[in-house]
């Protein structure tokens, strides 16, 4: 005879939390939840009096940069409000293509880390198209009609203490070092890099293709570059200034070297976005990060500012640096980047 | 009646909830990412598909996800069996440790094994032994499955409570078997749903697992479905890249759901105990005098290898000064717990807390609701919808809430909890259905009959024999949310930073010293409420006692 | 400890517990329990659920190890001190109370089981468990799961299982608890008679009285995990060590004795109404109760209250002043315990 599950007539096994429970309770206990939650974050802005409308800032330079142009900022300007998306470009790419997605980009400034980024949002006609009046005191190298510069990164060489100094990029595909280099789809500056590379008439996609014979690896940025030279995996690597004179700093065994024909310069421009053109405190922004005041505070947080003369940390006296024609760069990008990708994975 | 009204009040309150949070985190999303790819793409998915090195990576998905199965659950069934025998010292204790791998954040894990094992690494400087194919898919797939080992185990651990009762394997025993064979002719094919079950959480997971592959794969050339999705995703600018990602999304989803629906729909109701189990805890008198030492002696081991040495190695970077330097002590310092302790970050731990009790809470009580529904037919598809938002990749997900709700939601805390929600549904009503099976449905009756509403024999009788269920649906809720990493970071804004937030500014200052001490304080984190489980569940669990004080029961038949 | 020749022919030896004491998380569960059954008989263990019965079979059985104490089966050392030989090795046969019939073979391979554990080849086996299935009347049930089978349907493959093993020794652990009234005394018979017809020696554990008097030689008292009492059916029906025990093997009632002091057991049967040989005394009846084949008076009397059992259907009605007389008695211990502490009586 079979076996009957029985249950009385409008009986359910059970269930779980208990006396809160009203048809629906769950329901309006969720709603509740998470319209709590909706106020909570976001802008918090009570209206002062006379005060200006917040401006969004999306940004991939370090916290260390930024904090403190936005505390002085706010200082300088009574009643600013900068509210801040700090991510890695990776994220910071995926957060804005989400944006246009759903109901247009929700930055006024954005303060990229790559001129190549920054280009690819003035096409989709995101940013761009004005720049601040003292951006004349940022040099030519580091700005266009769409976006001035506000940071620079330089790509240097690295080595461990116990192997040779290379004296040119040439030197790091020769063999006798084991090399790592960051990753051009996470690193913006890496990216920036392979550009230059590719386009160089000395050294082009066959550094890479030497270095992925002589056994290269391919991390993910550069950070990770300096850790594994400091820590003897890798004889030498490609990584950022900061990074590498910090962790010598810190007293990791490793040298810091500005290869020949130059250390690769990529800077980090800042734009304002078409839909903000009318928000003057986002212009004032913009001027004040690229004047005199902005960058004195980004030379003091450690990183290399893009004016000339202001302190922090300088280029060291007769190293070479290479500025890359990121238009050209632009251009070729799909096809950098593939080929690249075929010699060192995606 | 008045009670059926009631009843029925509930149950479809209940269901209304359920489903319109479904259509909500699951559904709609789903469909804005599918919209997505059609508009952009118009239709024509070609250039997409032979984009170079895609095949690889899903090749190497696939293998991956495979390989992880085939080890992490013998794994687990072995542990399940081992822990199920009482002559193990400090059994309870072994039942807790044993799940410590699944609790520390993959990125932790994986962090922590090269620091361990790789190359430079804390072996390779004390003693002179690395592992030089750490990095790699055979890395990985270590990794990944002692990862996913735990998991098995508990999925396995249900199983043998509920279908393998002692007396069954006593009576082989007492019929002339040898254990090896009760093993082989009882227990195995008794366990058959569960290890089925358990192959098909661990596969699906594997296919989403993000953290592993990017931070012991990519350095080696390995590239898997996910890592290729962020790599595009950080070339998010260039539209077609963004299509790519989510295009890659969506077919993660699909192989999923390949798997998982059918499995659900003929595994449904085989899982589902059609006899209770007789109330004991699940010991077995085995009469081998010594063999619980063994066990208790290979487990040590194995946590050794697998889970302190590593966390060891990470605790020594987050003291030493500086990368490069010997871990000596000559060379420890605070300075990168100093570092790391900042205002700021109190604050987004403070948040990250409070989100993670919300989301465990409610998920509870959703996991709940859903385990209950699914018990009829009509509900089955429910448990296979929501574990399709457990394939998607962290970043995708995100990126599919902000596509659906930004408009109205961005930069708010909702939204991240919307996407916890999303993302660990499906953690949460699968220990809750196990143990909603071995309730013995004549408690139920005899309260109803002594007068009791439907409510109130759900709160005085089922909730305590429940109570470890739920407690450890909400705690694995609770850490997971706690140390969910890639989502936050997509979709926190001014005034909502999480841990998440801070753990990703300290790698981009890329210093390792104050990510491993972020870990350090991380993984302590999860020590607390830890303990905290552990002391609970020894208060609700049943004491072992002699067999005839334990009541039996048996199917109802006419 | 001689050997007994059976009317099979075989040399069996039966089942011998010598203070086999066990320990259940630190607190005893049996305490120095000592038995024997020989071959062909059957011994009862009744007492009470947490007396230590399935204990005890379980430790004979091999699925604990007793903490001191030798247990031999058919004559083999199975159990002494804290060493054990594994279950599967030991010559006995295992019917459990909630059928532990496995959900995923079908009556057949579940009977044939314990053959293919001895080597026999599957078809061997299949036929022989098909031999047992009939003997027990229920081949019909053959391909069979157990789902699809009755509660005594399932017992009975139980059985069955058990006596494909061929065992010296049978442990039967309350197998009758879930079965109804008619359903456990055809098992019942078709057990003993199988047992019997085996020649093995058969240990069963049963809170019941009526079951445990009805098939056994020898019943054994369990309390507490001590043995109180060892004797047969009629030993411990007629004359139980104490009070405790009295209760335990049937309906008991006590008086203090009419002349002299101490109090004595009457059974219901043991009293009549009406003047008898030793002498009458008065009562008045405060309850009748028809039971069927006879009737149960509850008499209140200077002495004490007790139940006295007559034939028929009830002749007085409640209130009634009647006579009763003792036909014998029991004369309990003085101490007035319930014999919970007493050592056990070997009579």
């Amino acid at each position: 005879m079979r076996a009957r599950t029985t249950s009385l007539p409008g009986a359910k096994r059970s269930r779980t939390r208990s006396p809160r429970f009203r048809a629906g309770g769950l329901g309006a206990l969720t709603i509740g939840v998470v319209l709590v939650l909706a106020g909570c974050g976001g802008a918090e802005g009570e209206d002062e009096v006379g005060a200006a409308e917040p401006i969004t800032l999306y940004t991939c330079s370090s916290d260390e940069t930024v904090q403190p142009i936005i505390a002085e900022f706010e200082e300088a300007n009574p009643g600013a409000r900068v509210e801040l998306f700090r991510a890695p470009t990776g994220e910071l790419n995926a957060r804005v293509a989400s944006d246009i997605r759903s109901g247009g980009l929700r930055a006024d400034v954005i303060w990229g880390c790559d001129p190549l980024t920054m280009q690819s949002f003035v096409d989709q006609d995101l940013v761009g198209g004005w720049v601040p009046d003292n951006a004349s005191g940022i040099p030519d190298n580091f700005r266009t009609d769409d976006y001035v510069g506000a940071h620079v990164l330089y790509m240097v060489a690295i080595h461990h203490t116990d192997a040779p100094a290379p004296e040119a990029w040439r030197d790091l595909a020769s063999g006798e070092y084991e090399v790592a280099i960051p990753d051009p789809a996470v690193a913006a500056s890496a990216l920036g890099t392979l550009g230059y590379f590719a386009q160089s008439p000395d050294l082009g996609m066959d550094l890479y293709e030497d270095l992925r014979s002589n056994g290269a690896v391919q991390v993910s940025t550069p950070d990770e570059v300096t850790i594994g030279v400091a820590q003897g995996v890798y004889d030498a690597g490609v990584t950022i200034a900061t990074s590498a004179y910090q962790a010598k700093e810190d007293g990791s065994p490793i040298d810091v070297v500005w290869p020949e024909p130059g250390a690769v310069a990529v800077y980090g421009p800042v734009a304002l976005a078409n839909e903000s053109s009318d928000s003057q405190t986002a212009k004032d922004f913009i001027s004040f990060v690229v004047g005199e005041e902005g960058q004195t505070t980004v030379a003091e947080s450690g990183s290399y500012p893009t004016m000339r003369d202001v302190g922090g940390p300088t280029v060291p006296d007769g190293a070479p640096v290479v500025f890359p024609d990121w238009a050209a760069i632009g251009q070729d990008q799909d096809t950098l980047l593939s080929e690249y990708q075929k010699l060192f994975g995606g | 009646m008045r009670g059926d009204a009631a009843t029925t009040a509930v149950r479809r309150g209940a269901l209304v909830a359920v489903a319109t949070l479904t259509v909500v985190l699951v559904l709609f999303p789903l469909v804005r990412l599918a919209q997505t790819v059609g508009q952009e793409t118009g239709g024509d998915l070609t250039p997409l598909l032979s984009s170079p090195g895609l095949g690889t990576a899903v090749r190497n998905t696939l293998v991956l996800a495979a390989a992880v199965t085939l080890l992490a659950v013998p794994g687990g069934t072995a542990l399940a069996l081992a822990l199920r025998r009482s002559d193990v010292p400090w059994r309870s204790f072994w039942r807790v440790a044993v799940l410590l791998p699944m609790l520390v954040p993959d990125f932790v894990l994986a962090y922590s094994w090269t620091q361990a094992y790789g190359r430079a690494g804390f072996t390779e400087t004390l003693a002179g032994i690395g592992w030089d194919g750490l990095l790699g898919p055979v890395g990985v797939t270590v990794v990944v499955t002692v990862n996913a080992v735990p998991l098995a185990f508990l999925v396995v651990a249900v199983g043998l409570a509920t279908r393998a009762e002692p007396d069954l394997e006593r009576a082989a025993r007492a019929s002339g078997a040898h254990p090896a064979t009760v093993l082989r002719t009882v227990t195995l094919p008794l366990l058959r749903p569960a290890l089925a079950a358990a192959s098909v959480l661990v596969f699906v997971l594997t296919l989403a697992t993000f953290a592993i592959p990017v931070v012991m794969g990519t350095p080696a050339g390995f590239s898997t479905v996910t890592t290729r999705i962020y790599a595009n995703l950080s070339l998010g600018a260039d539209p077609f890249s963004f299509v790519e990602a989510v295009a890659l999304a969506l077919l993660l989803v699909l192989l999923a759901g390949l798997v998982v629906v059918p499995a659900d729909a003929v595994l449904g109701p085989r899982l589902r105990a059609r006899r209770v189990a007789a109330s004991d805890t699940g010991s077995l008198d085995t009469g081998g005098p010594g063999g619980g030492r063994w066990v208790a002696a290979t487990l040590a081991g194995y946590l050794l290898v697998t889970l302190v040495l590593p966390l060891v190695a990470l605790v020594a970077a987050a003291v030493t000064r500086a990368v490069g330097v010997p871990p000596v002590p000559s060379n420890w310092t605070l300075d990168n717990f100093e570092a790391v302790m900042t205002g700021r970050t109190f604050e987004a731990v403070t948040r990250s807390v409070v989100l993670a009790v919300a989301a465990a809470s409610l998920l509870t009580v959703l996991g709940g609701c859903v385990a209950v529904l699914e018990r009829r037919r009509s509900g089955r598809w429910l448990s296979s919808l929501i574990t399709l938002t457990l394939v998607l990749p962290g970043s995708t997900l995100a990126v599919a809430l902000l596509i659906s709700y930004g408009r109205w939601l961005a930069d708010t805390l909702a939204l991240i909890l919307l996407a916890y929600l999303a993302k660990l549904w499906a953690f949460a009503h699968r220990p809750i259905s196990g143990a909603l099976d071995r309730l013995p449905p004549d408690e139920m009756y005899a309260a109803r009959s002594s007068g009791a509403t439907l409510l109130t024999a759900v709160r005085t009788v089922a909730l305590r024999p429940l109570a470890p269920a739920l407690a450890g649906a909400w705690l694995i809720c609770f850490l997971t949310a706690l140390h969910e990493v890639t989502m936050s970071s997509l979709l926190y804004g001014p005034g909502s930073e999480t841990l998440a937030v801070v753990v990703l500014n300290s790698q981009e200052l890329g210093r390792i010293g104050p990510t491993a001490a972020l870990s350090v304080v991380l993984s302590l984190l999860l020590v607390v409420p830890g303990v905290l489980f552990w002391l609970v569940m020894r208060r609700l669990r049943v004491p072992d006692r002699p067999p005839e004080s334990r009541p039996v029961e048996v199917l109802d038949v006419g | 400890m001689s050997a007994d020749r059976t009317a099979g022919g075989r040399a069996d030896l039966g089942l011998e517990a010598r203070d086999v004491c066990v320990e259940y998380d630190g607190q005893p569960a049996l305490r120095s329990v000592s038995l024997t059954v020989a071959p062909g008989h059957v011994l009862a263990l009744l007492g009470p659920s947490g007396a230590g019965k399935s204990t005890l079979l379980h430790a004979v059985a091999g699925f604990l190890t007793p903490s001191s104490g030798e247990i031999r089966v058919n004559g083999h050392l199975v159990a002494s001190g804290s060493r054990a030989e594994p279950a599967n090795r030991r010559d006995v046969a295992v019917v459990f109370q909630n059928y532990a019939l496995w959900p995923h073979m079908s009556a057949l391979d579940t009977v044939a089981y314990p053959a293919r554990r001895r080597g026999v080849g599957r078809a061997s086996a299949r036929a022989e468990a098909l031999d047992i299935l009939e003997r027990l009347g229920i081949a019909h049930l053959a391909h069979r799961r157990p789902s699809e089978l009755s509660g005594g349907e399932q017992q009975r493959v139980g059985l069955a299982r058990a006596l494909a093993r061929h065992a010296a020794v049978y442990l039967f652990d309350e197998p009758t608890a879930h079965l109804d009234a008619h359903l456990r005394g055809v098992f019942l018979e078709e057990l003993v008679s199988r047992q019997r017809a085996t020649g093995a020696a058969a240990l069963y554990a049963t809170h019941d009285a009526e079951e445990a008097l009805g098939l056994a030689d020898e019943v054994a008292l369990l309390h507490a995990g001590r043995v109180v009492q060892l004797g047969t059916p009629q030993q411990v029906y007629d004359e139980p060590v104490d009070l405790w025990a009295a209760r335990l093997t049937g309906p008991a009632s006590v008086v203090t004795a009419p002349e002299g002091s101490g109090r004595l057991l009457v059974r219901p049967e043991w009293a009549c109404l009406g003047g008898g040989v030793e002498g009458t005394f008065d009562g008045r009846l405060r309850e009748v109760w028809f039971r069927g084949p006879h009737s149960d008076y509850l008499v209140s009397s200077a002495f004490g209250t007790l139940v006295v059992r007559e034939p028929g259907p009830p002749a007085h009605r409640p209130g009634e002043h009647v006579s009763w007389s003792l036909r014998r008695s029991w004369r309990l211990t003085d101490d007035g315990s319930d014999g919970r502490d007493r050592a056990p009586s070997l009579t």
